[in-house]
């Protein structure tokens, strides 16, 4: 809403002139300022004269010497133009005057004849195109006055945001009245008054839905001649940021701006049966609406009809073949109110969204219709010359009656935390148009209908809030219950400082799929990562699916980044994934646990690195058991599995107390190519609320003083048994004497059979162990191994 | 040969032993098995005994003078050898050759973080919730009418999952956790809930479908707006430092009443007006109001016994604000050359 300050003091005496002081006051009542504008007339010394006399210029035969009357006195000016005769009003840019482009008028010969100034056209004033030949005003303008008066220049211009719930501030008249009842002053609200003549109209309005429309005003103005408006109205109406059209349209523009109720006009010739009927398209209606787009109509669109068909959809647009023209002479003025979700709707529906639609939709105050259509015929009379006929049709068969609201002054100072007196709050709510009885502890408030916001005491709590000033309220700091980070949060943290602290870089990818990228991943049909959740209404169809998996995101983001020349990233993300199950929270809605996934690519970059190495596996898998140890699980294995997505003989299942909860591995290298990728690529993804759940609190094991034992072992076995076995057996076997047991030398030997090579530290708690004690169990160990895992001890 | 001789010698012989490995000779010439002087100690058995004194005095203390003469040159040369070996191992330490790898959590992770942590430190909770919704938590029980059009499918993303009853869409905003928080604890509650919501916008340089938010929420009897000013008065000291001051503009939301738009004086021109603040001097933060009967009749609280206020801003926004971001398709694209920059 673009209020004009000349326009706003119409109404209301503002002592301050600042725009900035104003911008702040009227942003204080909540009429949020998105920008300031300063307008200023673009030329300087321009005025009003009127044409004395013309003569023929003695050296020329296409121009002319024209004497004007200034007001204070005459003068004569050599003027090219032959638009107009003596007696007419033009506009005069005299010497010392600036026009446009900074052109300074000088005295000036022109064919052996000085010219003090010259007659300007609206192009040489700098707006308008009509150059055809000099401005000629036509109404009333006093001589010798400054031009830039009656364009209402200089002028300043605020574009406020009206908050959704404010109606009636979407009029020069609504913020006035907010501003008048900020500031205590008077408002001064236009006199309408129409003279009415008869015979009566015979305008047959027949409304056919009154939900859709509870009230249509009708009435008709006769004997209108179309022409532009005066300039001070096309001058506001541009401020307002509204394009003039002719004084037949601009009238009904006008009243919107200011008084927030839109209203329409139709040629009353160019309707069909001389009556409009309201009712809601069927559904196989069309309409070319004005902007010459033909529009399929939808059965929840309010439209009006005469008896040729549809002429306009309600509201918003107005079709072709009635709208008032250059010819029209008798008019129809419109003032309806129309159900505010339904207008909403159709301009969506129909992508169009107008300055009439943008109030219906928040909705019009239903009484205001009747001064609405009295105010529009007021200034078509004005302004189009017309008579305003008898016979107002006025449609309104439930009058909306205004509302009482109960107001226990007790409820200021619970809500806001400061006393106001009643007096004062009620004195406020006069001021807003509410008729307020009863005093002290309970106010009863009559709430105009033009605020339909205003239904319950906390929301007149807010009016008074609003006028005493959310500045003028202090400020208190009350402390929560009891607050900080729960365990689970505190745990998450400790995640993330692992992550990062071995050089992981946090991702944050927007969480949309779509199937191919599960085709990407090489996913199985019957895969649960398929069983996934769709969005009805995706941005395009790459981003049909919420992500049932991390992976894809972060193989795209490695993508990216391979494109952008950066091959070499170690990539996380933790957020939601989403399941097509119900979730444990809410059975309604989709589970939709936290997952953590990683991505390494190209040379290592975690630890303290040289970035020499290509990733692989390991990189995670030491991963995967850093974060179960930071988190204080010893129940986290890894289980070689075959994942769909994953290389088959390099990944695991990562599993916590025999559960899985995660997979680690490198990707399928078709995956890879299928991702952009290139070379190995480490992948882990695990659901994290096992890991953050709080393990048992651990227990010291004080460290031997004795010396250790140390041997190492090679075994022949199976292929396919996992060293992580043989790493158990050894573990099972010692018990507490095993300081450690590692893993150092893997090989292939041929047919199914690998060597595995493992280093044993030894130690007792309470004694040095003896040479002797040390081959007892050394003994035990290859005894259990090759019992347990059918291997055979190799190089004996 | 006599003993003066060797030793008027020795010094020159010993100075002039160039390495340790010449030094080892000279010194086995001047005591070691065949020296002269071990020679003649050999031979002290067959003097007189009344000259053996004498005689073995004046050896050993030949002796004891080359082998200090020895000693102190061997100590000389030992240090220059250490220095050469020292030179040898020079390396220009200036450029390193290694690093240390250093992940970054994300910005958006380091302002939610950020954010909880200065609520935390006032008694707040951490809340969460899920992102795919209910029509009920996300609209509904906030008071925004069926009508309302952020209900439009050109707003909100619904999803074809459950009960078409139910509506499931992705939360537009985090004020969801306010409902779930308090349809499951009694009051009093004092929460702050970060997190991902959704909005049907076409990814571009100011709009992203996935954007961050945190919501404050703190309900108790007796909370007032005063509070609300001052604990949101406290929140933009903590995040745009001590210098800075809010103001509250009266604003409309659903779900609260009265509402306000809370705008903190710009931290880059200290209020004069300058880019950061297109001039004006003040940021737009977020949004806030005493919370709507309404919501405490939705999830039964009895709005005559409690009041509450809560809050809600861009998590994106806070951290654009701080770090000069103009664009919030960085926050999403995962170009490591800017997410290395989120130290």
């Amino acid at each position: 809403m673009r209020v004009s300050l000349r326009w706003l003091r119409d109404y209301v005496d503002l002592p301050m002139s600042d725009p900035r002081e104003i911008g702040d006051l009227l942003a204080g009542l909540g009429h949020e300022v998105e920008g300031i504008e300063t307008l200023e007339a673009p030329f300087s010394g321009v005025e009003v004269a009127r044409v004395e006399s013309i003569r023929p210029h003695p050296n020329a035969d296409k121009i002319r010497l024209v004497t004007v009357d200034r007001g204070s006195g005459t003068q004569e000016v050599v003027c090219g133009a032959w638009n107009f005769e003596v007696g007419d009003l033009v506009v005069l840019a005299s010497v010392g005057a600036v026009l446009p482009g900074d052109f300074k008028i000088t005295a000036r010969e022109i064919r052996g004849v000085v010219s003090q100034g010259m007659i300007c056209s609206e192009r040489e004033l700098g707006f308008g195109d009509d150059h055809e030949g000099i401005m000629v005003l036509a109404g009333q303008y006093d001589v010798g006055r400054d031009l830039a008066d009656y364009l209402e220049l200089p002028d300043v211009v605020f574009d406020l945001s009206i908050t959704p719930n404010r109606p009636d501030a979407m009029s020069m008249l609504g913020i006035a009245r907010d501003v008048a009842a900020k500031l205590d002053l008077e408002l001064r609200e236009p006199v309408i008054d129409v003279t009415e003549v008869d015979p009566a109209s015979t305008v047959r309005i027949e409304v056919r839905d009154s939900v859709g429309c509870p009230r249509f005003v009708a009435r008709e103005v006769r004997g209108v001649t179309s022409g532009p408006s005066p300039m001070w109205m096309q001058a506001r109406l541009r401020a307002a940021g509204v394009r003039p059209i002719s004084n037949l349209v601009d009238a009904t523009n006008y009243v919107m701006m200011e008084l927030g109720h839109p209203t329409h006009v139709f040629d009353l010739d160019r309707l069909a049966g001389q009556r409009l009927i309201i009712h809601r398209a069927g559904p196989r209606d069309t309409l070319t609406t004005l902007d010459d787009v033909q529009r399929t109509l939808d059965p929840g669109d309010i439209v009006i009809s005469d008896d040729d068909g549809i002429v306009s959809l309600a509201g918003i647009m107005g079709g072709g073949p009635t709208e008032v023209s250059d010819t029209t002479t008798r008019v129809l003025v419109e003032a309806a109110n129309w159900n505010p979700p339904a207008i909403l709707y159709s301009s969506k529906r129909h992508n169009l969204r107008s300055e009439a639609s943008a109030r219906f939709e928040r909705g019009v105050d239903p009484n205001l219709s009747g001064r609405a259509a009295a105010r529009v015929a007021q200034l078509l009379v004005q302004n189009a010359g017309g008579e305003a006929a008898s016979g107002i049709v006025d449609a309104y068969p439930a009058p909306v009656e205004p509302e009482t609201v109960e107001f226990p002054t007790a409820e200021l100072a619970r809500i806001l935390g400061i006393e106001i007196q009643p007096e004062l709050a009620a004195g406020m709510l006069r001021r807003l148009g509410m008729e307020v009885s009863g005093g002290d502890a309970l106010l009863t408030v009559e709430v105009p209908t033009a605020r339909p916001d205003l239904t319950r005491a906390v929301d007149l709590v807010e009016e008074v809030a609003r006028l005493y000033g959310y500045d003028e309220i202090p400020e208190t700091l009350p402390l929560g219950t009891g607050g900080g980070l729960k365990p689970v949060q505190r745990r998450a943290r400790l995640l993330r400082s692992l992550l990062t602290g071995a050089g992981f870089m946090e991702s944050n990818t927007l969480g949309f799929i779509s199937g191919s990228d599960l085709d990407a991943l090489g996913l199985p049909e019957d895969d649960p990562r398929r069983a996934t959740v769709k969005v009805k209404n995706p941005l395009s169809e790459a981003e049909e699916t919420l992500r049932s998996t991390l992976l894809p995101g972060l193989a795209k983001a490695a993508s990216r980044n391979l494109s952008y020349g950066y091959g070499d990233v170690a990539l996380f993300e933790i957020g939601r994934v989403f399941r097509h199950q119900p979730s444990p929270i809410d059975e309604r809605i989709p589970h939709q646990p936290v997952h953590l996934a990683a991505l390494l690519a190209g040379r290592v970059l975690t630890g303290i690195t040289e970035a020499g190495r290509e990733t692989d596996v390991f990189d995670l898998t030491a991963l995967v058991e850093a974060m179960a140890t930071r988190l204080g699980w010893r129940d986290v294995m890894l289980r070689q599995a075959v994942t769909p997505g994953l290389h088959p003989g390099r990944a695991a299942d990562v599993v916590k107390a025999g559960i899985p909860i995660g997979i680690v591995g490198e990707l399928h290298p078709s995956a890879v190519r299928r991702f952009g990728l290139t070379g190995r690529v480490a992948v882990l993804e695990v659901e994290l609320e096992p890991l953050l759940a709080e393990p048992p609190w651990w227990e010291l094991a004080p460290p031997s003083i004795y010396p250790p034992q140390k041997f190492d072992l090679a075994f022949e076995m199976e292929h396919d048994v996992p060293a992580a076995e043989l790493l158990r057996v050894v573990e099972d076997t010692l018990g507490p004497t095993l300081e450690s047991v590692r893993l150092f030398d893997e090989y292939h030997l041929g047919g199914a059979r690998k060597s595995l090579a493992i280093t044993i530290v030894i130690r007792a708690a309470d004694h040095t162990m003896t040479d002797d004690e040390a081959q007892q169990l050394r003994l035990r160990v290859i005894e259990d191994v090759q019992a347990e895992l059918n291997a055979k001890l190799r190089g004996e | 040969m006599d003993l003066d001789a060797i030793l008027d010698a020795a010094p020159g012989e010993i100075e002039g032993a160039g390495s340790l490995e010449k030094l080892d000779a000279v010194e086995a010439k001047l005591l070691g098995r065949r020296s002269f002087i071990t020679e003649q100690r050999r031979t002290l058995g067959k003097l007189d005994a009344a000259d053996r004194p004498a005689a073995g005095a004046r050896l050993n203390d030949a002796a004891r003078q080359l082998q200090e003469l020895v000693a102190a040159r061997r100590l000389v040369l030992e240090e220059q050898a250490e220095e050469r070996l020292l030179e040898e191992d020079r390396v220009d330490v200036t450029a390193a050759r290694r690093r240390i790898a250093m992940g970054t959590n994300h910005l958006i992770t380091q302002t939610i973080d950020q954010i909880a942590d200065i609520f935390a430190a006032i008694g707040y909770q951490i809340a969460d919730g899920p992102e795919a919704e209910t029509a009920w938590h996300n609209f509904d029980a906030l008071n925004t009418p069926w009508w309302h059009p952020t209900r439009l499918e050109s707003d909100t993303m619904y999803l074809d999952y459950g009960d078409p009853a139910d509506e499931i869409l992705l939360r537009t905003h985090t004020s969801t956790v306010q409902v779930r928080t308090m349809e499951t604890e009694p009051p009093p509650i004092h929460i702050i809930a970060p997190g991902r919501c959704y909005r049907t916008d076409t990814f571009d340089a100011t709009h992203s479908p996935v954007f961050h938010q945190f919501e404050g929420l703190a309900v108790a009897e007796g909370i007032t707006f005063t509070d609300l000013k001052g604990t949101l008065a406290y929140f933009a000291r903590e995040y745009f430092g001590s210098e800075r001051v809010i103001k509250l503009i009266p604003h409309f939301f659903p779900f609260t009443e009265p509402s306000a738009e809370m705008h903190v004086s710009c931290f880059a021109c200290d209020g004069s007006g300058c880019r950061v603040c297109s001039n004006s001097g003040w940021l737009e933060v977020l949004g806030c109001g005493m919370v709507d009967p309404n919501v405490f009749d939705a999830v039964g609280y009895d709005p005559k016994a409690v009041t509450g206020f809560a809050f809600g801003g861009g998590i994106e926004r806070m951290a654009q604000a701080r770090h000069g971001i103009e664009d919030i398709r960085h926050f999403f694209e995962n170009d490591i050359r800017v997410n290395e920059q989120f130290v």
